[in-house]
């Protein structure tokens, strides 16, 4: 419809057009002409009132060029983060396996110049989970499990890398202590994924984590020396303690948000 | 592609109302002059286009339910016809069904006898309660004004969120996780039943109605104001009264009957939301029959203020039903609420006034009209009370066979004849 294109126009008049106004306004033309097709099937005659009832459907066009110049600009990073993912996977296991031959036959250090190879290839897996999983996130509520799940492996590939450098390059002594300390980064990373998201009931994730990590941080200190064995497992009472202290705050701040009302006789009449 | 709408608690809960009633809601309004009908379906089909829910078919997926919204042709929504009995007519459309799973959720017939119109609509309760179904008529009228008279098109209603938690949006972040916390069960449980024939496959839909005159109305307002009760207190008391006695239940028998509150009473304005459902029930018990009417009418006085003083009046069990639908699949927690939820036996619901200005046509007041609630499934009933032109009109839809009609009818002549004792106490 003619009028369309002059609501169009008239909509963005004055507005410099890179190519993505265009498409908006193609894409938006050709929505309103589907919709007047829809409607003038269900018995309008009115040709003004079919504009009229039209247009109040794309009533703010700017807000919507808004959008539309969002989504493109993520469809368009999308297509370039996929490009690097196709591109990049087997580049990073030629570069990591060229880097350790490299450094071999040069240093002749094969032992530690080994590290290179998995590092170099969990620290690309970590790059993939992170785009999966800021993909996800945009996704319904449903599908954030997978992308806790996806979160934990990538905290796994960055520990791991940490740890065999640690114990292959660094040699430093108990470099196994980074390895609880990894699956404490875990719970970490899962508990602040699910305050930034705002997921329901992440209260109950905090209560299990508490208890779960106490062990492992008892062990750190047990191990690194910082805290005697013996009275040291009494980290794990604290933490089911503040566990109680948690439930209990939560109840106390909760019982503020109690309303009695005036009504509860009529309630247990009924 | 297929569009999609999400199903909101009260379409679910509507829905699972279809072993209690027919889930339709009616309007009949009558005008002494001949309606444009070209005009009035133009009028329509914006308003079906502006709320998609009206042309949309339920889906009952067992994980989710929703909407799916289906293309249709006006003339399928509203049809045009010259009847010999309008009446007859009107009551013919009146009593009709549409299933949820059908492409359209309201239909609209006009009748034109002797230079005179009826218009009659009949709408899915899980699109929108009778509160919206009024602003629905009202709006339908003033764009049909304007785009009569003016040439405005008539796209003025309307559209927004249809979700149950609408109903917070004027409460402070404090008062709204208080009224979210309200997880009460707060069924009527109550065996007192009206005294309507047994089941049977012969039964048939009717709709039973009964005017209160001007006068009397007049009156009662009156007496009721004098006595400290609402019209409403006045029409429940002689309910109550009534079942009493058509019912024969003792006078010591405690007896309940839940009153449909409209809960847009916590917004200050909705012109952004959508049409949906707002409506719960408050529980109005009476101990025993009382002495005389006025006892009774104390009782019901002291039962509803309890209701109406409290800040949250009606918004508890919502919670509850939103939690027991976001945690299970929905054919799960359809089967779990109907174990906690029972549906009130004789029910009130006052519709209110339907303001005769509002649902003018170009410049015509209707003459005549009234909106009343589903068609209830023995052995429930519903009585629903609308207000036009300074008369009220009772009515009773009913699915049951001439002995019902007889008792409904016999019920409202105690109901005339409580009222009339209620008011006459004047002097």
């Amino acid at each position: 419809m003619a009028d369309f294109i002059e609501y169009l126009e008239s909509a963005f008049n004055g507005e410099k057009d890179d190519g993505t106004l265009y498409r908006f306004k193609r894409q938006t033309l050709e929505k309103m002409n589907e919709r007047a097709n829809e409607i003038t099937h269900t018995g309008l005659r009115d040709d003004k009132v079919l504009y009229d009832l039209v247009v109040s459907e794309f009533s703010d066009l700017k807000k919507a060029y808004a959008e539309f110049c969002e989504k493109d600009r993520l469809r368009k990073r999308d297509s370039l983060v996929n490009k690097i993912m196709l591109i990049g996977t087997p580049a990073v296991a030629l570069l990591s396996v060229t880097i350790f031959l490299a450094v071999g036959f040069l240093t002749d250090l094969w032992s530690p110049a080994w590290v290179f190879v998995p590092d170099m290839i969990l620290l690309w897996t970590v790059f993939l989970l992170s785009e999966g999983i800021r993909r996800i996130t945009r996704l319904r509520r449903l599908y954030h499990p997978i992308a806790r799940v996806m979160l934990a492996l990538a905290v796994m590939c960055v520990t791991v890398p940490i740890f065999l450098i640690l114990l292959s390059v660094l040699e430093v002594p108990k470099a196994w202590t980074f390895v609880p300390f990894g699956v404490i980064c875990i719970y970490v990373a899962d508990a602040v994924y699910a305050f930034v998201t705002k997921q329901k009931l992440r209260i109950i994730n905090y209560l299990i984590y508490l208890p779960a990590v106490a062990p492992m941080v008892y062990v750190i200190l047990g191990g690194l020396e910082v805290v005697p064995w013996d009275p040291g497992w009494l980290i794990v009472i604290f933490a089911v303690i503040a566990d109680l202290i948690i439930v209990l705050a939560k109840a106390i701040s909760n019982s503020r948000y109690k309303y009695r009302p005036e009504v509860d006789a009529a309630w247990s009449e009924s | 592609m297929e569009r999609k709408l999400n199903a909101e608690l009260w379409d679910k809960m509507h829905y699972l109302f279809r072993d209690y009633n027919d889930r339709m809601v009616h309007v009949r309004l009558d005008y002494d002059f001949v309606i444009d009908a070209e005009k009035l379906k133009t009028v329509l089909i914006c308003f079906f286009e502006k709320a998609p829910v009206l042309h949309s078919s339920f889906k009952d997926n067992k994980v989710a339910p929703y909407w799916t919204v289906k293309p249709y042709r006006i003339d399928d929504v509203f049809t045009v016809s010259t009847p010999d009995d309008i009446d007859e007519a009107a009551d013919e459309f009146l009593t009709g069904y549409i299933p949820p799973d059908s492409d359209i959720q309201m239909k609209a017939a006009l009748f034109i006898k002797d230079g005179k119109s009826t218009l009659c609509i009949i709408e899915n309760h899980m699109c929108m309660d009778g509160g919206d179904f009024k602003y629905f008529m009202n709006a339908l009228c003033e764009n049909y004004n304007n785009y009569v008279e003016k040439g405005i098109s008539p796209i003025d209603v309307r559209e927004g969120s249809r979700s149950y938690e609408q109903v917070y949006n004027d409460f402070s972040r404090t008062e709204q996780r208080m009224a979210k916390n309200l997880y009460k069960n707060i069924n009527a449980k109550d065996d007192h039943c009206f005294p309507l024939t047994p089941d049977s496959i012969r039964d048939k839909s009717f709709i039973a109605k009964r005017k209160i005159g001007r006068e009397k109305l007049s009156e009662i307002k009156t007496q009721g104001k004098r006595l400290g009760a609402t019209v409403n207190d006045m029409l429940l008391t002689a309910y109550f009264y009534s079942l009493y006695e058509i019912a024969n239940y003792k006078e010591s028998e405690s007896v309940c009957i839940s009153c449909a509150i409209d809960l847009r009473r916590h917004l200050k304005d909705v012109s952004d939301e959508g049409l949906t459902n707002h409506t719960a029930w408050m529980q109005c018990r009476v101990p025993e029959r009382g002495a005389d009417i006025f006892q009774t009418l104390k009782y019901v006085i002291r039962s509803s203020n309890q209701f109406k003083n409290d800040k949250f009046m009606g918004l508890y069990g919502l919670p509850l039903l939103k939690l027991g639908y976001s945690i299970m699949p929905h054919a799960v927690s359809e089967e779990i609420i109907k174990i906690g939820y029972s549906n009130p036996l004789v029910a009130m619901s006052n519709i209110g006034i339907l303001k005769a200005d509002k649902l003018a046509l170009s410049g015509h007041e209707p003459v005549d009209g009234f909106m009343t609630g589903a068609v209830k499934y023995k052995p429930f009933v519903l009585l629903s009370a609308t207000t036009l032109n300074g008369e009220t009109t009772l009515s009773m839809c009913v699915r049951g066979n001439d002995e019902d009609k007889k008792i409904v009818e016999h019920f409202f002549d105690l109901m005339e004849k409580n009222l009339d004792e209620l008011a006459a106490q004047q002097a």
